[in-house]
C-alpha cells in the first residue's frame, strides 16, 4: 500500500471485543448482506452480516498475531480473534478481497442492510420480516 | 402464544468445525436477541440466545472451548479452532445462554424478545413484532 493511502483518513475502522485485533479501511464500504447460510449461523451463533468485496490492500490490520483463520470450505476462510473469539473477516481463497463482519465496525457505520442471501438455509427460530431482496443462494446467482 | 406452546426440552448443537458438541436435556427458553455492543462485536452480528441450566448440558470436546471474561458478571465461550460463538454465561447463576445459531435445526424455538435495542447497530432495523426492551430483561422486570 502506498504511503499516501496510509496517511489518508480511513473510511471506517473496527476491532474485536477485547481490542487485540484492530483494522482500518481505506476504501468505500459496500451495503451489508445478511447471510443465512448454516456456516455463518454456526460460526457467528447468529446471522452473518458482512460488508463485502473490499480490496485486500485497502484493509490494514493491527494485532495480526491474535488473528486466527479457520478454513471453512475449499473456497473460503474466516478470521476471528483468538483472545475473545470475535468474528471479523470472511475471505475467498484467492485473497484478493475481504469481507468485514458489520458488527465489528465502529459506530456509526453509515451503512444499511441491502439484501438477504442463502435464505433457503435460514434457521427456524426467526423470520425475515423486512422487504429487502432475498436470494436463495448467493446474490451472484 | 409462547405461554401455551410446548417449549423444547431437548436440543443438540456444535461449533462450525465440530470440535465442540453438546446436548441439552432440560427446558430451553425461547430466543432473545441481544443488540448490545459487546454481543455485536463478539458475534459480528446481533445474536439470538436460548438458555438452559448448566446441569442439563453434556459436552464432547470441551477442551476446545475457550472462555473470554467480557465483564465482571459474565463470560463468553467460543471454539478456539473455528472461532464459533457458543455460550454467554452469567457467572454463578447455574445457567448458560446458548447461541441459537449453534443448535441443530429444527430447534423448535421462536424469537420472542429483543433486548438492549437502545444500543442497536445503525446498519439494520428491527422489523418483527417481538417485544423490545431498551436494556436487559432484569432492568425491565424492576421497572
Amino acid at each position: 500500500m502506498s504511503s499516501s493511502v496510509v496517511n489518508a483518513a480511513p473510511t471506517a475502522a473496527g476491532h474485536c471485543l477485547c481490542g487485540a485485533v484492530r483494522y482500518r479501511v481505506f476504501a468505500p464500504l459496500k451495503p451489508v448482506s445478511a447471510c443465512h447460510c448454516s456456516q455463518c449461523r454456526r460460526q457467528h451463533g447468529a446471522l452473518g452480516s458482512y460488508s463485502g468485496g473490499l480490496p485486500v490492500e485497502s484493509v490494514i490490520i493491527d494485532g495480526t498475531e491474535h488473528l486466527r483463520w479457520y478454513q471453512s470450505s475449499a473456497s473460503a476462510r474466516r478470521g476471528f480473534c483468538g483472545e475473545c473469539g470475535s468474528k471479523l473477516f470472511w475471505q475467498a481463497m484467492d485473497q484478493r478481497t475481504i469481507d468485514i463482519a458489520a458488527g465489528s465496525l465502529d459506530q456509526p457505520t453509515g451503512l444499511r442492510l441491502a439484501r438477504h442471501i442463502f435464505v433457503a438455509d435460514k434457521g427456524d427460530y426467526y423470520e425475515i420480516a423486512d422487504d429487502l431482496p432475498r436470494f436463495a443462494g448467493s446474490n451472484s446467482g | 402464544m409462547s405461554q401455551i406452546r410446548q417449549l423444547p426440552t431437548h436440543g443438540r448443537g456444535r461449533c462450525l468445525c465440530g470440535a465442540i458438541r453438546f446436548e441439552i436435556n432440560g427446558p430451553m427458553r425461547d430466543v432473545v436477541v441481544c443488540h448490545c455492543g459487546q454481543c455485536r462485536r463478539q458475534h459480528g452480528a446481533p445474536p439470538g440466545y436460548t438458555q438452559a441450566a448448566w446441569e442439563h448440558i453434556r459436552f464432547e470436546g470441551e477442551e476446545a472451548l475457550t472462555w473470554y471474561r467480557s465483564s465482571e458478571k459474565a463470560r463468553r465461550g467460543f471454539c478456539r479452532i473455528c472461532g464459533s460463538s457458543l455460550f454467554w454465561e452469567p457467572i454463578g447463576t447455574g445457567r448458560v445462554s446458548i447461541a441459537a445459531g449453534s443448535l441443530d435445526t429444527p430447534t423448535g424455538l421462536k424469537t420472542v424478545r429483543h433486548i438492549f435495542v437502545a444500543d442497536k447497530g445503525d446498519y439494520y432495523e428491527i422489523h418483527d413484532d417481538a417485544d423490545q426492551l431498551s436494556g436487559s430483561m432484569l432492568t425491565a422486570s424492576r421497572a
